[in-house]
């Protein structure tokens, strides 16, 4: 686990950014609370998931990224939503199925986005799905010509997805301005990760994929976004996605309808003690980077911030009933341009042209192990690994004792 | 311009958009170097480079997800797969990331889907697949199956323009062996269009894809029985061209539909719904259909000939509804 | 063995009957024609025989019902062998309270009794081919084939179309035999019948016992379409049902009569020619003769022969009043089939004299007391009640001086008789107590004009006026 030193923790970023980090995490606290009750007043239907625990992530993470860059939330990211400028009202009006939503009641919970402004792609429930888009994203930025890094966040569970796989491979092959955060919260709903994937490190799964991976301590937030930092830099600067594993727990059930009572007592007691919130309230603190009163004061623009857009989201129409027919289709609504930072002369001809072949570089029928590998096979004298060529080594290789052994 | 087959249509569309517009750009399996499973790409690698002529994983799930990242840039991929059978490998990014996002949080997906289609060529159970009715059936897409090489290339065009994800059936069947000549001049032919393709009073004839062409032949022979039969090529499925049925009813008042999909759930029990609301007094018989049988596509030619419709059956079927 | 009775069939276009009245029980013998029960449809009352002998089973169909045509409403367990023809002839003994001899002045009225000022006729069936010949069918008839299967109008196979344009153009399914598959009426034929003769049937049951009479081959004008009589009230019916008052729904024969005249009126401009005749002559002979002619033939002298024998002339003389019009093709009839309005208690019927032009006068004065008495008692057979050519009407039996008769479709003219009194009128520049008679005739101008009405009527007049045909 890499964590980060006091001393780094403090400098690399400044008071204002600590700051941040605490207001959007209790922000995203406290609006997760604020949603909490309504559900149970019957004024948010259908599913509530909750990110309680793991405020650092969501938080961190998007820190990490520039204006231009491109988040895809998944369900317990909401503390991105608000990193990245969208307002407790537009969390709440979504829940609550009202018109003045961001998706004006057709989707609830955090399905929703904005292409132009915050590029935010609002997620589907399908898990795994976000990673080749957010994939092609990447990939389509760098062909305008834009610097932008792609980041997104999966589950445990979700990696267990066909789609993981498929973006994440994709991703590493072309080589994508892809920074994947796998919050490992030890549980998909009801399952353990110990029966979901069969490995301890989930970042291990990078090697696979040829990537760079790290795991932080999901709930040190200033770990989070030092990680987060060092990915994103990694990913624009072309050397293909990052994965980062970042080590949490779920503090609540999958949604407000599991009690979650399958999680041990003392596991959730544990991890209490690690509580995101109360660790950077103490680094505040115990670095002198705030007094009570300015905590004060940003918990009191929280509470007037939340309790102003519960008023407004209360006081919001529904959506009238005929808009269930509009926006299947776009017809003349979006005008759609996209934003070239590079001249598009490049991608014409006669500068697009190239010879139709592979490169050699690309070609990987020779099994020429680069310089200091080691093996991990059979050598055979004449440096091929082909079956018969072993066949043959055996007979004329040098005797079995010799051999190195197959790991 | 010289005969064109469908193919060379196809990929003459792609020349032309990628020329017209350098965010169009194309993705599958082996489409660069190979050109194409079916060469429908040969030369546009050479022509426009590797960042826009992509070659990609077996991933479906990728291909088509990338292909959405890519739209919300702005850009307007297309995305092939090289059997369009394997579209049931992303059915769930079809039918919930491309269909579902400009309708849920306005984000529209300005991408085409394309592959090769259909059977008569010995291609088996997973290579001959026509797919169409589970995309029909899925809002906020747009599914297209162009017949001739006129309209392969100009409803593509028109597909890549589009702001909506479109569907875009190739029929691997007619690849070579459709030609016509086609104008020099640019043209696109309008996605939500039927067109007809013969003109006739006694009955109505709706195809589309390889079918129109065994339609027009059974037409042919229907004359010499003094049947007089109006043919229309459906060419775009999702949106239906209702007016142009309707119309052609109006005059010939009884229908037969003819699609190569299997029977059950075709898009001639949707057409057989829609007329029935909207015009049933126009019907003069009852509307009939040709259609493959409700089972997987058979491998042996027996098998594979006896599953699909063919010209003998739609005489067959047409002159049993001329006479009712 | 159990025998089928069936509903039968009075008329070409009618589909369904009433049973009014069951003249036996379950459990009674029964003769072979002997009424067994009595039915009520749009054209004519009918006392049904029973097609064989037995003792009846079962009725399925009580008294009261309405039933399609064809359906069984009894059965009769055979006592023989023979399986009866279900000739539906009608023999209905009537309850007629008709008053054959009305009061009147000079002469007796003719036996042509009740009716109003305006005579209400009943309507004229199209053709029908009556499936009355005895050696047509089994007892249990089967339906017929599908051009003959007019049940009602859902079991004529069509379409959709079909019937949309059969209701568009007011062209009645059951008029028309489909080329279709299986028989079925398709658009071809229903196009045909739209741009041809309006609705002209085709009957083809087994044993039409008359030839179809198609349009004539010089083909003149085209078809016209058939006017369909909605019965509209023309005051809201709030302004009908005040105070204390008896609702009750009309009979279907009171009914089709109330929707032809509607129907007549509509499509035929009436025009209106009134002369009087001297009578006196024919009033001297009838005093005369009637004894020594009802003791020699049997049957009554009224004046409705006359006037018959009269019109019958002027008919010869004037075909166009003995004609039809069929859109703008004028149909003229050869022979002339003269029907004579009859007044029944409940309602009116016009049976018709066929080939009047064939008969001589006492073969008239038998045709009219005996079509007048078939029709009392609801004896009549559909037959004789269509295919008329010319109507007569006698209002004046029940006083008045003249009346003005709505045309019998589809004629183009109908005599109205008054009453026969004793009038002074001028002859030879002096005035002599005369029985007169005003007579009208109602005719229509699409066709007949004031010239050829009026010539007509007075060839009539002229002809009763100097009778000079020996009757005995």
């Amino acid at each position: 686990m890499t964590t980060a030193t006091s001393k780094t923790h403090i400098t690399a970023l400044t008071r204002q950014q600590h700051l941040d980090l605490y207001y959007y995490m209790r922000l995203n606290r406290e609006l997760e609370g604020q949603m909490e009750r309504l559900f149970r007043q019957n004024k948010i239907v259908g599913g509530l998931y909750s990110s309680l625990g793991q405020e650092a992530i969501s938080v961190g993470t998007s820190y990490a990224l520039g204006p231009d860059d491109w988040i895809a939330p998944m369900i317990r990211n909401i503390g991105a939503l608000l990193v990245r400028g969208f307002k407790p009202r537009d969390i709440l009006t979504q829940h609550m199925a009202r018109y003045t939503s961001p998706t004006r009641g057709k989707d609830g919970t955090s399905h929703f986005g904005d292409l132009q402004v915050r590029h935010v792609v609002s997620p589907i429930s399908m898990l795994g799905d976000l990673i080749p888009v957010m994939a092609g994203v990447a990939m389509g930025g760098r062909y305008l010509g834009q610097k932008i890094v792609a980041m997104t966040w999966i589950g445990d569970g979700g990696t267990s997805t066909g789609a993981f796989h498929e973006g994440l491979n994709l991703a590493a092959v072309q080589k994508a301005a892809l920074v994947l955060i796998v919050e490992n919260n030890q549980w998909a709903y009801s399952t353990p990760v110990e029966r979901q994937v069969p490995i301890r490190d989930l970042a291990d799964r990078a090697k696979a994929y040829g990537i760079k991976a790290s795991i932080v301590d999901g709930n040190d937030v200033v770990a989070v976004i030092l990680a987060s930092r060092e990915a994103v830099d990694l990913a624009r600067a072309g050397m293909g996605p990052v994965l980062i594993e970042a080590k949490t727990m779920r503090m609540r059930g999958h949604a407000q309808h599991d009690g979650a009572e399958y999680i041990p007592k003392e596991l959730i007691e544990a991890w209490k003690a690690r509580d995101p919130l109360d660790r950077h309230e103490k680094f505040l603190t115990q670095n002198k980077l705030w007094t009570s009163e300015t905590k004060n004061e940003i918990d009191g623009r929280i509470a007037r911030e939340i309790s102003a857009d519960v008023e407004f989201a209360e006081n919001s129409p529904f959506p009238p009933p005929e808009f269930a027919e509009e926006g299947v289709y776009c017809e003349g609504c979006h005008n759609i341009e996209p934003q070239w930072k590079r001249p598009k002369e490049e991608l014409m001809p006669p500068r697009s042209s190239v010879i139709p072949a592979w490169p050699k570089s690309d070609s990987r029928a020779v099994v020429e192990r680069p310089p200091g590998s080691k093996a991990t096979h059979i050598e055979s004298k004449n440096g091929s690994d082909a079956p018969q060529n072993k066949i043959a080594a055996k007979r004329s290789g040098p005797s079995p004792a010799k051999r190195k052994k197959v790991r | 311009m010289a005969e064109t087959t469908y193919l060379e249509a196809i990929r003459q569309a792609l020349f032309e958009e990628m020329d017209r517009d350098p965010a169009v750009l194309l993705m599958g399996e082996d489409v660069s170097v190979y050109g194409g499973a079916f060469k429908v790409s040969a030369g546009l690698l050479e022509r426009f480079g590797w960042e826009r002529v992509i070659d990609t994983p077996i991933s479906e799930t990728a291909i088509v997800g990338a292909a959405v990242g890519m739209g919300f840039t702005g850009l307007r991929p297309v995305a092939e797969l090289q059997f369009i059978d394997f579209i049931a490998c992303c059915f769930n990014q079809v039918t919930n990331f491309v269909a579902k996002s400009h309708y849920l949080w306005g984000a529209p997906v300005p991408i085409v889907l394309r592959g090769p289609c259909g059977g008569g060529v010995h291609g088996g159970p997973f290579h001959s697949a026509n797919p169409e009715m589970y995309f029909v059936h899925t809002p906020g897409l747009k599914v297209v199956c162009p017949a001739t090489p006129y309209d392969a290339k100009g409803l593509l065009k028109s597909a890549i323009r589009d702001n909506n994800p479109v569907l875009f059936l190739e029929h691997k069947f007619l690849y070579r062996r459709i030609k016509e000549e086609l104008p020099e001049a640019e043209y696109t032919v309008p996605i939500g269009k039927a067109v007809v393709k013969r003109e006739g009073r006694d009955l109505t004839i709706l195809s589309y894809a390889a079918m129109l062409h065994n339609s027009l032949e059974a037409a042919a022979q229907l004359e010499k029985e003094g049947i007089s039969t109006e043919v229309i090529d459906l060419r775009t499925l999702l949106p239906l061209d209702r007016e142009t049925i309707l119309k052609s009813l109006a005059r010939t008042n009884k229908l037969l539909v003819v699609h190569e999909d299997t029977r059950t759930g075709g898009i001639a029990a949707e057409i057989a719904a829609i007329v029935t609301e909207s015009a049933f007094e126009d019907l003069d018989g009852p509307i009939r259909r040709v259609t493959s049988l409700d089972t997987p596509v058979p491998y042996a030619p027996t098998l594979e000939n006896y599953f699909l419709p063919n010209t003998e059956k739609i005489v067959a079927a047409a002159r049993d509804l001329a006479l009712y | 063995m159990p025998v089928d009775v069936v509903m039968p069939q009075m008329g070409e276009s009618i589909f369904e009957g009433t049973i009014t009245k069951w003249f036996k029980k379950p459990g009674d013998r029964i003769q072979r024609d002997e009424p067994l029960f009595e039915i009520s449809t749009d054209k004519v009352d009918a006392e049904i025989p029973s097609p064989s002998a037995g003792v009846l089973k079962e009725i399925k169909v009580a008294e009261g019902k309405t039933v399609p045509v064809q359906t069984v409403v009894a059965v009769i367990e055979e006592a023989s062998a023979a399986v009866a023809a279900s000739a539906p002839v009608a023999s209905v003994p009537a309850a007629s309270s008709a008053a054959k001899e009305p009061a009147a002045s000079p002469g007796p009225p003719p036996t042509a009794a009740k009716s109003t000022s305006s005579p209400a006729i009943p309507a004229m069936p199209t053709r029908i081919a009556p499936p009355s010949s005895p050696v047509s069918q089994a007892g249990s008839t089967e339906p017929a084939e599908e051009s003959g299967d007019f049940a009602n109008g859902h079991k004529i196979r069509s379409s959709p179309l079909v019937r949309r344009l059969a209701k568009e153009n007011n062209i009645d399914l059951a008029t028309l035999a489909g080329t279709g598959a299986g028989g079925r009426i398709s658009k071809n034929d229903i196009m045909a019948a739209i741009q041809s003769a309006s609705a002209r049937p085709k009957p083809t049951p087994p044993d039409a016992p008359r030839p179809i009479t198609s349009p004539p081959s010089t083909a003149p004008g085209s078809a016209g379409a058939v006017f369909h009589a909605t019965l509209e009230n023309a005051v809201p019916r709030e302004r009908m049902y005040f105070g204390s008052y008896n609702a009750s729904p009309m009979s279907v024969m009171r009914q089709r009569i109330a929707e032809h005249m509607v129907a007549s009126k509509h499509v035929s401009p009436h025009v209106y020619s009134i002369d009087e005749a001297d009578m006196t002559r024919i009033a001297r002979i009838r005093e005369r003769t009637k004894s020594e002619f009802e003791a020699k033939h049997g049957t009554k002298l009224t004046f409705m022969p006359f006037f018959i024998r009269a019109c019958v002339e002027g008919l010869r003389s004037f075909p166009t009043v003995n004609a039809s019009v069929d859109g703008t093709t004028v149909v003229l009839h050869r022979e002339i089939n003269v029907g004579m309005a009859v007044a029944l208690d409940w309602g009116l019927i016009v049976p018709v004299i066929k080939n009047a032009e064939e008969k001589n006068f006492l073969g008239l004065a038998r045709s009219v007391n005996d079509l007048a008495e078939r029709a009392r008692n609801k004896k009549l057979r559909p037959d004789e009640v269509q295919e008329g050519t010319f109507s007569i009407t006698n209002p004046g039996v029940y006083g008045g001086l003249m009346g003005l008769p709505v045309i019998n479709q589809p004629n183009v003219a109908i005599l109205g008789i008054g009453s026969i009194e004793k009038r002074p009128v001028v002859v030879e520049d002096a005035i002599a107590i005369r029985s007169m008679v005003y007579l009208t005739l109602s005719y229509d101008h699409r066709v007949v004009d004031g010239a050829v009405a009026h010539q007509f009527m007075s060839k009539v007049k002229s002809l009763l006026e100097s009778w000079t045909e020996e009757i005995l």
